[in-house]
């Protein structure tokens, strides 16, 4: 399914028939009302405000009046989340993790109609077709049927367009070339050089053996069934994962030697010999069992709950060998479940479980002092919100090369960059200011090597569906073909963006849909679509087709 | 001052705290949007927000809610806070001394500074000395604290290496204790900068206030007399002038005490101090009503405090305020 490709022709004779509407067509619908799109504080997050911006002036153009309703991130999520009819339209980010490396969740967790009213579907987008081609890829095992199924779906939400995608962004890291071995610091696909590989494998070239990251913000949580954005990285490195993520984005065995599907809802997997927790204790295969069961707790571990949600049962089937049934077939089992779940030590767990059965009590908010994991690194302090240290854990099978693992809140991102400089902080993991002066903090310090990743997350306008005139596809794909990405990467994001067409991002290119991008920018095109769908301009405001009445009140 | 005078300041004190608390509770509850916006994640159920609601009593009506925090607050808990889960007390007393010692550290500086500068400016009035330090003070004064923190930054830190640019220690750096922590060089070093600049924007208060003060003083009948018993310049402006222009510097030193603690945000967030500030800050903006609450009634309380101890100890130094 693909969008008209209108001619030079039919393209002009577009543009001319809107602007040529009868000023007083008697059968026109309702004047639609002012639309107001909602978006986060300038300063808080300029591009996506510049981006409002930007929609809004080409949204003008064709006859809609559209306002701007800023919003502090906190009050656009509490609107936009719970109160799901109240909202015309929104700008939005779904943000990359590691697990998001595989196209499920984000195939099917957003437009899933199941999801439409509480779930992750929050704009209300339902259509069975759609619904059969996410729930087809879930099953399909075959990995290139799978593909050709996720290339699928991604056509047809370009047909009905319920987000107006932006941008992937690209994001630039940083680390000191005289502190690190180049060659061991590794760029993961869609997430950058921040990840698993480069900690683990980091090699120090002289004394300095601690690496030193910066986070703009304190950690919230440290928890193996509780994540933050920042804590996740945190956590990665404490507790292990039978399998993990690997560079290019696939999943591999790591605390499991083997892992293989016996059947559709069968897994089996060899747990690798020897492990050990930080408190000395072995990894046995009764954790195994438990760090599954654990997050099965739904009113206990609500986040993580999803995660296991397919999971009917968890059996040790051999010496070392554990076997999963699933209640359905689930392809991305191993990057949704098998790469996120931490393993626990079920001597630490089971006690603080049971003691909060009883109670009204989150099992993740609970907070364990010690963090004992089994990953290749310990926990040694968190002095909130000033840092947190790990140290290489030498009992681990794989263990890393650097000594201590320090990540520094830094709020001043402009001292960051300085930090950086002056060798206070080594790794530049994350930068919220102007990418444009990492590069040029690199071309003046030789030693600084930047790297920039497009993004596995994207930017984008959710359009509520719920409420016309969003309820028709023929409106939202005028809208989205106005909109110009091109000067969305350059002008909103400053170059460092690439423009996206659906929710599988360009960093994954053996799941992501090139012909699912809508460049946009094109006026005329789009006011040939309102045309053709019955929409009419009348006294420059533009109006429902026929018969079509206003059904809510604006503001 | 008599007691009843002071007890009935100490009551006024109560009062104001109350109507502070009071206002604190319903403002947040004003505020557009859900504190569990920030919490919540869409994939939970219904019934699992509801869980969440019932943890944090927000499903409780309002009046209820408001009763059960004074209940907390006179027993002494501020709650637990969304996103750290955590009680409130905890967090606001752990960032307390970093605020203290830099706000602290920064009124001696600026005031030991101010008033010797203020003095000397009165004793040196139409010098060229004058001439080129009022404006700077003015100058200063009127300084953003951000910019000046920048600038402080790229020279000593940045440019000169000296020291580092920012939080309260070195990356890795363990202490035996908390107060072995704080008396540490290490953590000295990183008090410099940023006390330093609190002290440069600081210090036009109590240098004009002092000028002024001592210009005054200057003209009283003691002076013209100790300058007649023969007594040196610097005895008359340090020993007789400077200690009876000090009355008014001090009380701004108690409030300056006052305002500081919850005046730091600035500073805090251009140096990584982990301070009182900065844990306001991202109280709210993540809807964080109990720390939001708790951080600034803290900040609320110290300032009606420090004005209460500059009444009292105002009256106690100059007997003809308690008698008006």
């Amino acid at each position: 399914m693909t969008l008209p490709q209108p001619t030079r022709r039919s393209l002009l004779g577009g543009a001319l028939a809107l602007a040529a509407t009868p000023a007083h067509a008697a059968d026109a619908g309702d004047a639609i009302r002012p639309l107001v799109l909602i978006s986060k504080p300038q300063a808080t997050d300029p591009a996506q405000y510049q981006a409002a911006q930007l929609c809004m002036q080409e949204w003008r153009k064709l006859g809609l009046k559209v306002t701007a309703q800023v919003l502090p991130a906190t009050q656009q999520s509490s609107l936009v989340w719970l109160s799901r009819t109240k909202w015309d339209m929104s700008t939005w980010e779904m943000v990359g993790r590691p697990e998001r490396s595989d196209p499920d969740e984000l195939t099917y967790s957003l437009f899933h109609s199941s999801l439409a009213e509480n779930g992750y579907d929050f704009v209300g987008y339902k259509n069975p077709e759609y619904d059969r081609l996410a729930e087809a890829q879930r099953a399909e095992e075959d990995r290139e049927k799978r593909a050709a199924l996720v290339k699928q779906a991604q056509m047809v939400i370009k047909n009905d367009q319920p987000y107006i995608y932006l941008v992937y962004p690209r994001r630039s890291m940083a680390f000191n070339a005289e502190v690190w071995d180049q060659s061991t610091i590794v760029e993961e696909a869609g997430i950058g050089i921040r990840n698993f590989w480069t900690f683990l494998n980091a090699k120090p070239l002289g004394a300095q053996k601690d690496m030193v990251l910066n986070s703009p913000q304190p950690l919230s949580y440290l928890h193996p069934v509780h994540m933050d954005p920042i804590g996740s990285w945190v956590s990665d490195l404490i507790y292990d994962h039978l399998m993990r993520v690997d560079v290019k984005g696939d999943p591999v065995p790591w605390a499991a030697e083997s892992v293989r599907w016996v059947d559709p809802v069968t897994v089996e997997a060899v747990i690798r010999d020897g492990m050990k927790f930080h408190d000395d204790t072995p990894v046995t295969l009764e954790d195994i069992q438990y760090s599954f069961q654990l997050p099965q707790m739904k009113d206990k571990t609500p986040q993580f709950y999803p995660n296991v949600a397919n999971i009917a049962s968890i059996d040790i089937s051999g010496p070392r060998t554990v076997t999963f049934k699933l209640k359905a077939p689930q392809s991305s089992f191993f990057t949704s479940t098998l790469s996120k779940i931490a393993i626990v030590p079920k001597h630490v767990w089971k006690p603080i479980a049971d003691q909060l059965a009883t109670t009204n009590e989150l099992i993740e908010n609970h907070k364990d002092e010690k963090l004992i994991g089994s990953g290749p690194f310990k926990f040694v302090h968190w002095r909130d919100p000033e840092e947190v240290m790990l140290a290489r854990f030498d009992g681990h099978w794989t263990p890393p090369k650097l000594e201590r693992w320090i990540l520094r809140t830094v709020p001043n991102q402009e001292a960051t960059l300085g930090m950086l400089r002056n060798n206070e902080i080594n790794f530049l993991a994350i930068f919220t200011g102007d990418p444009q002066n990492i590069a040029e903090l690199a071309k003046q310090e030789p030693k600084i090597k930047v790297v920039t990743t497009t993004d596995l997350g994207f930017q984008f306008i959710a359009m509520n569906l719920r409420r016309p005139p969003f309820d028709d596809p023929a409106f939202r794909r005028a809208l989205s073909v106005s909109v110009s990405r091109k000067i969305m990467a350059a002008a909103a994001w400053n170059g460092f963006a690439e423009p996206a067409g659906s929710c599988v991002s360009a960093a994954l290119p053996f799941w992501h849909a090139d012909d699912s991008l809508i460049m946009g920018g094109d006026l005329a095109a789009a006011k040939k679509m309102l045309v053709d769908a019955g929409y009419t301009l009348s006294g420059g405001q533009l109006h429902y087709p026929p018969g079509r009445k206003e059904e809510i009140t604006a503001g | 001052m008599s007691s009843k005078s002071i007890l009935s300041r100490l009551g006024q004190t109560i009062f104001i705290l109350w109507v502070v608390t009071t206002l604190l509770f319903f403002l947040f509850r004003m505020m557009p949007g859900s504190p569990l916006a920030a919490y919540i994640d869409p994939t939970m159920t219904a019934e699992q927000q509801t869980i969440l609601l019932h943890q944090f009593g927000l499903d409780q009506p309002l009046w209820t809610q408001y009763w059960l925090y004074m209940l907390n607050m006179v027993q002494g808990s501020l709650g637990t806070s969304f996103i750290y889960k955590e009680p409130v007390a905890s967090i606001l007393l752990a960032a307390l001394p970093n605020t203290l010692l830099l706000t602290l550290t920064s009124l001696l500086i600026a005031y030991a500074f101010g008033t010797l500068m203020g003095a000397l400016l009165a004793a040196r009035r139409g010098t060229w000395l004058e001439a080129v330090t009022l404006p700077a003070v003015l100058a200063t004064r009127a300084l953003p604290e951000f910019w000046l923190g920048m600038v402080l930054l790229a020279v000593f830190s940045f440019s000169l290496g000296l020291l580092p640019a920012g939080g309260a220690t070195s990356p890795g750096a363990s202490f035996p204790s908390a107060f072995a922590r704080y008396v540490s060089l290490d953590y000295l070093r990183h008090l410099i900068l940023p006390s330093l600049t609190l002290a440069i924007f600081l210090q036009g208060l109590p240098t004009l206030l002092m000028r002024s003060n001592m210009l005054e003083v200057l003209q009283e009948e003691f002076v013209v007399m100790a300058r007649i018993k023969g007594l040196s310049e610097w005895s008359i402006i340090m020993r007789h002038a400077a200690r009876n222009a000090l009355l008014p510097v001090a009380t701004a030193l108690a409030l300056g005490i006052g305002s500081s603690i919850g005046g730091n945000v600035v500073i805090e967030s251009v140096f990584s101090w982990p301070g009182l500030g900065r844990r306001l800050v991202e109280a709210v903006s993540g809807s964080d009503y109990p720390l939001a609450q708790g951080a600034f009634l803290m900040i609320a309380a110290a300032q009606i405090i420090m004005n209460c101890v500059a009444d009292i100890v105002y009256s106690t130094l100059d007997p003809r305020v308690a008698r008006r």
